[in-house]
């Protein structure tokens, strides 16, 4: 049942990519009830696969001696995040039908966002090295696909194209690492790297487990890779929601939760993955600050919020970190989701002119509130639960980490208010004219902020999930009573209540001193230097400008090889003739 | 004594083919093709394979020369540019390389020598027919398509600055 | 040196495989790549046969030898048709001059 349920959740989403494709752009209506249907069917049968995760490999498929065994394991880990991938996606999809709304080319649109959907569930229950890293690899073209969406303007394309080459260097990574695995452990399997990661030399290990933790860091937007996100907001908001939101940046912290068990031996690894979310959590947040765009702190916040997973499994809570990406995904979801409607009615990204749409936007207001309160961490939302429990096992760690993360702590509050308040309240900085939104962008965003206010009772489930599922991790299940119980008395929890309270506070005071009043409009202004150090994400800008100007280069250097001359071609088949006989005939 | 033979056979092979790659004249090159054909057809009868030979003498010396022949009379016989794209000497050293390199990995001390196994295997007809059946399937559909494919080709009428031609395929 | 008949006519292979290949780097005429074409196949069932010799089932190279054939007709058959076709549609048979396909 498992088998079938799980190759469904790949092969339902693709069979409405290719139905989409096919459909074409003259039939907008059947291609928006095709994508929902598809991607609603998807996220019904991702539920009901969690009733049947288990431990092990469910389908074992043999594709030849070389790549061994196509398996899919649905089990805890990959079970939940599939769910999570293909429920938010179809709410994502749902809201798509009032956003794309007389778009231009919605098959093109559609048939990525499923394709999409498709390889991530793909991924995240792969239990075969080399066709995660095949998942992978179709999930970084269809975000490049989806980001440039909107290809006459060369702001989208660009992004596209640097996503695009961020996330393939850490592509490369993966794939040094599996083939580094490959060649000590003689099998691709997932089970088998778990199972004898202690009998690997630990070179080869060391090779693997930062192999890894570069092609995490470079999916999720960590620190040193941080700069492709922001640049991707280009990307329509449902896109943004689903996929720079909600599940491909996830792939990376994945990545980490499932081969924590065989890396945390390597020396220096778990203070690598600690350092990386860290600093990622900290320099985000402080450019979350200076953002005018509302998208661009949208998406410093999830930089921010998935540093704070990435330093929870390098702590040790990997519990901890999959249920922060829970609530995460929801709430940055419902975010991403009611930014998209005010983007789509007012017609603008600039906060600076936006201003008391409140009372224009009423349901909108409401839902950006919840999900705002929940990204800050206070109680009763499942960001609140789900943080706490990072902070707490952030106490194993290294004291000064658990410091940084406590003042990213009060820095989320004091940018998650500025956001709110810039937008939604306050008077009107300029005219916009400003719409109620439609019934699909109300069902999406409403579905979500009731996942915001109830995902945190799910906490015991997923932990007895994770504990049964998972024989390599050790954890140890956790009901939710008990989790309650354990956050609100540990004494973490009310320093980081203050903390946050602090940081809602400044932001209070700062208002207050400017303008003395705390109901004013106007943004608060930082120091200057300040301003131009965040809008340069910290000098990695500028690197990584060189680098896709580098492989733009070498790539119109080579195109001179490509004469089309018969006789070019067949000189370069007999030079590689030539170095095929010489490595034969010396023996490699 | 063979060794004689096969030596003598083979460098009128291998100068007939070179003359046939530097003839200026396109009928020149047709015709050391077809000596090469029939070099190659007396090498394959002293090695043993008389069947194949018989083929080959057929159908390379015969039936290939008649068909370049008769493209070549439709296609005209231009004089040609010899400056070819790739410098000569580049070109040669990179065969001669490839030569050696192949010559050192197949020079074997141990002369091969002939097996007297031939009588336990099957004979031509068993094998062609039975063993390799196959083969001779994929052979007569590969003939088809390339008769349905020259067809298709030639029926072609002339290029589109004509007026009466139009193109189907 | 003790070089015995198949080693003799392993050398003729590599040297029509090094004709051949010449050939194909420096021709500049359609109809000649196919003929030299030829020259290259008339190698490759040399070896077949020979290779069939020295295991002792010489008919099963020999068998193999005639799908060669077959199929390398078929190849300059088509390649001819080819070639009256471009001539027809380019005027020249000069592989340079027909080269469209660029990077």
């Amino acid at each position: 049942m498992a088998a079938i349920l799980s190759i469904l959740l790949i092969a339902l989403p693709w069979l409405g990519a290719i139905l989409v494709w096919l459909t074409g752009d003259s039939r907008p209506k059947i291609l928006h009830i095709l994508a929902v249907t598809f991607s609603l069917g998807a996220g019904l049968v991702s539920l009901v696969l969690l009733a049947f995760a288990g431990p092990g490999s469910v389908l074992s498929v043999q594709v030849g001696s070389l790549f061994g065994a196509f398996t899919l394991n649905p089990d805890g880990l990959g079970a939940s995040l599939a769910a999570v991938a293909c429920v938010v996606g179809s709410l994502a999809v749902i809201f798509s039908v009032d956003y794309m709304h007389g778009e231009a080319q919605l098959s093109r649109y559609y048939t990525f966002v499923l394709l999409f959907i498709g390889a991530m569930t793909g991924l995240v229950l792969s239990g075969n090295l080399l066709f995660t890293f095949f998942f992978w690899e179709i999930t970084a073209l269809c975000s490049y696909a989806l980001i440039s969406f909107y290809n006459d303007d060369p702001k989208a394309v660009a992004g596209g194209i640097k996503a695009l080459i961020i996330t393939q260097v850490g592509g490369v990574g993966l794939l040094a690492g599996t083939l580094a695995a490959y060649a000590s452990l003689g099998s691709l399997q997932v089970a088998d790297l778990l199972k004898g990661a202690a009998t690997m030399p630990a070179g080869i290990l060391a090779v693997v487990a930062f192999g890894f933790l570069l092609a995490a860091a470079a999916k999720s937007a960590q620190f040193p890779f941080h700069t492709w996100l922001p640049d991707a907001m280009e990307a329509p908001t449902p896109v943004s929601a689903l996929i720079h939101a909600a599940t491909m940046v996830n792939a990376g912290v994945y990545l980490l939760a499932r081969f924590y068990p065989a890396f945390v031996n390597v020396p220096g690894w778990t203070l690598a993955v600690t350092l990386v979310g860290m600093i990622s959590a900290l320099i985000a947040g402080l450019m979350a600050l200076t953002a005018t765009d509302l998208k661009r702190a949208l998406a410093y916040s999830t930089v921010s919020q998935l540093g704070y997973m990435v330093y929870a499994i390098g702590v040790g809570g990997v519990f901890a970190s999959q249920f922060h990406l829970l609530s995460h995904a929801v709430f940055k979801a419902l975010l991403f989701l009611s930014a998209g409607a005010v983007i789509h009615s007012v017609g603008t990204r600039d906060m600076r002119r936006m201003g008391g749409l409140g009372a224009k936007m009423p349901f909108i207001r409401n839902v950006f509130i919840v999900g705002a309160l929940a990204l800050a961490g206070l109680p009763i939302f499942n960001g609140f639960w789900s943080k706490e429990l990072i902070l707490e096992a952030g106490l194993k760690g290294p004291w000064w980490a658990f410091g940084f993360m406590l003042f990213g702590a009060g820095l989320t509050a004091f940018y998650t208010i500025r956001m709110t308040w810039l937008v939604f309240f306050g008077a009107e900085r300029e005219q916009l004219h400003a719409h109620a939104s439609g019934t699909a962008m109300k069902i999406a965003t409403g579905a979500l902020a009731l996942g915001t206010l109830t995902t945190w009772l799910l906490a015991g489930p997923l932990s007895n999930l994770l504990a049964n599922s998972l024989p390599f991790h050790k954890l140890e299940p956790l009901a939710t009573w008990l989790m309650v119980e354990e956050v609100l008395s540990a004494p973490a929890t009310w320093i980081a209540l203050v903390v946050i309270a602090a940081g809602a506070g400044l932001w209070a005071a700062i208002q207050f001193r400017k303008t003395g009043t705390v109901l004013s409009a106007q943004p608060t202004a930082t120091a200057g230097w300040f301003d131009v150090v965040a809008t340069s994400s910290f000098g990695f800008e500028w690197l990584n400008q060189q680098v896709v100007s580098v492989v733009k280069k070498t790539s119109t250097e080579l195109q001179k090889t490509q004469t089309g001359e018969l006789n070019w071609n067949i000189l370069g088949i007999v030079g590689a003739l030539l170095a095929v006989l010489a490595i034969l005939a010396w023996g490699v | 004594m063979e060794s004689f033979f096969y030596i003598i056979l083979g460098l009128v092979a291998i100068f007939c083919a070179y003359r046939a790659m530097l003839a200026q004249r396109l009928l020149s090159s047709i015709l050391y093709l077809a000596c090469v054909s029939a070099t190659v057809s007396v090498i394959l009868y002293l090695l043993g394979a008389q069947q194949v030979a018989v083929i080959e003498l057929s159908v390379g010396a015969g039936l290939v020369t008649v068909l370049m022949v008769y493209a070549l009379s439709v296609v005209g016989d231009d004089a040609q540019d010899l400056l070819s794209v790739i410098p000569k000497p580049l070109a040669f050293c990179i065969v001669a390389l490839l030569a050696v390199l192949a010559g050192f990995m197949v020079y074997n001390p141990n002369p091969m020598s002939d097996s007297t196994l031939q009588t336990t295997s099957f004979s031509l007809a068993t094998v062609l027919w039975q063993v390799r059946v196959l083969d001779v399937w994929i052979q007569i559909a590969l003939i088809f398509s390339g008769v349905l494919g020259v067809l298709g080709l030639l029926s072609e009428k002339a290029a589109p600055t004509s007026k009466k031609g139009e193109v189907h395929s | 040196m003790n070089i015995s008949a198949l080693n003799i006519v392993l050398i003729i292979i590599i040297g029509l495989l090094g004709v051949g290949l010449y050939g194909l780097l420096i021709t500049r005429n359609l109809i000649k790549i196919v003929l030299v074409l030829q020259i290259l196949v008339k190698s490759a069932m040399l070896a077949l046969v020979l290779a069939g010799k020295a295991a002792g089932n010489l008919d099963l190279g020999q068998s193999l030898a005639v799908t060669v054939i077959v199929a390398d007709t078929v190849v300059a058959v088509v390649g001819l048709a080819l070639a009256v076709q471009v001539r027809r549609r380019f005027g020249t048979l000069d592989v340079p001059q027909i080269s469209t396909l660029r990077g």
